[in-house]
């Protein structure tokens, strides 16, 4: 036998066999002491994990019960933050130059795979809720430049204002720990809906009615 | 058995590190172990990485230049030089948010190796190697921000093994017979 073979033995059963046994590959299987104790170790290692798992498990989801794992941002009722924020045209744009305005508020990025599928909605529904009052707003949360912001949205067929985002505006907004996050503004300022991740289109535009039937301003008041 | 042991092995060093993980994306790194390489030759680093169930990184070759790649950076110390990073290749999946892309992802496990090259001149000895896996994650409704996990590998410098003809070192030279 090989002294490697023997190596190997060693670190499997804790034992060399003698030179004359069997090879590892025709020996039979081992129904001893040794065996037993093996089951036994790997018994005790699986329930030590499965016991590991399920105490992680109960820990994550107590945080989540204590709102310590949930995203924030202003609520629906709040005040959205102003801000000042450069638009791709190089002006500065405040969210509150749109007051009077229902303001669909979309945070997304270039590299943001889900906020893609929503862009072209938004442009349909800047086109049919327009007219009634509706501001679609995009921040973009990249650190890629404004170049390469304004070709994703051209790319895109973007035709709402898109701003480049900052830092300290996300904080304002609860951080943005996941994009695309929204939020929906009525007329007055007020948050009627915050939206994180991606959701359906008919969402999207219930969010858009109620935030364009809210506020001072609203149609109907 | 040695399959079911390694498996188990590997449960058990991952699971620490799922008791850490909110319920954000993580991805964690496996202890690598000290690595023995030998002063003046190359040598392999294998680092073993999860990325939390139900989540997906981009691969180090994402299918979009507006997709983040996956990259590891290094910082290695003095006169231990880091050559090349070979990354796996990623899988082609299509999810909800994008039915007709295919993006080029990394999930669950997967494995990168570095290949570390210690000059002639360090010093035998045991070399930690610091760095960074920068990656960006996403769930079937979301993406989040890049995020850079810090990691560390160790290094057993080796001599190299003495040649043959060193059995005559004590002889001369210059004297030739």
């Amino acid at each position: 036998m090989s002294d490697s073979m023997h190596e190997q033995l060693k670190q499997s059963d804790g034992q060399v066999p003698p030179e004359d046994t069997q090879s590892a590959e025709t020996a039979p299987p081992a129904y001893g002491p040794h065996a037993r104790r093996n089951a036994a170790v790997i018994i005790v290692v699986v329930v030590a994990v499965a016991a590991m798992l399920i105490g992680g498990q109960y820990l994550v989801h107590r945080g989540e019960r204590s709102g310590a794992v949930t995203a924030g941002g202003p609520k629906p009722g709040a005040t959205a933050p102003d801000f000042a924020l450069q638009s791709l045209n190089g002006n500065t744009v405040h969210l509150a130059d749109f007051r009077g305005k229902a303001v669909l508020l979309n945070f997304w990025a270039t590299w943001c795979e889900p906020c893609k599928l929503e862009m072209p909605w938004f442009v349909e529904l800047e086109k049919q809720y327009g007219p009634q009052g509706l501001q679609v707003v995009g921040v973009a949360m990249d650190d890629s430049g404004k170049d390469t912001v304004a070709k994703f949205a051209k790319d895109m067929g973007v035709n709402y204002p898109v701003l480049l985002g900052k830092e300290s505006v996300g904080d304002e907004y609860g951080g943005l720990e996941y994009l695309p996050t929204s939020f929906y503004i009525d007329r007055d300022g007020k948050v009627v809906a915050r939206v994180f991740g991606l959701r359906s289109r008919s969402d999207i535009e219930d969010w858009v009615k109620e935030a364009l039937s809210h506020g001072s301003n609203a149609a109907g008041n | 058995m040695r399959r079911l042991a390694q498996t188990i092995l590997l449960a058990l060093l991952f699971s620490p590190l799922a008791l850490a993980q909110g319920a954000g994306p993580s991805v964690e790194m496996a202890p690598a172990g000290i690595t023995p390489v030998v002063r003046g030759k190359p040598g392999s680093v294998e680092l073993d990485f999860r990325v939390k169930q139900g989540f997906h990184i981009n691969s180090n070759h994402p299918n979009s230049p507006y997709l983040i790649p996956t990259i590891l950076k290094l910082d290695p110390p003095t006169d231990i030089a880091v050559g090349a990073v070979d990354y796996p290749a990623g899988r082609n999946l299509s999810f909800a948010f994008a039915p007709d892309e295919k993006l080029n992802v990394y999930s669950g496990d997967f494995a990168v190796r570095v290949t570390v090259h210690p000059l002639h001149t360090v010093i035998p000895g045991k070399y930690n190697v610091r760095g960074q896996l920068r990656y960006q994650a996403c769930d079937d409704r979301a993406c989040y921000p890049p995020r850079n996990l810090p990691l560390y590998f160790e290094v057993q410098v080796k001599k190299a093994a003495a040649r043959a003809h060193t059995r005559h070192s004590r002889q001369s030279p210059h004297i030739h017979n």
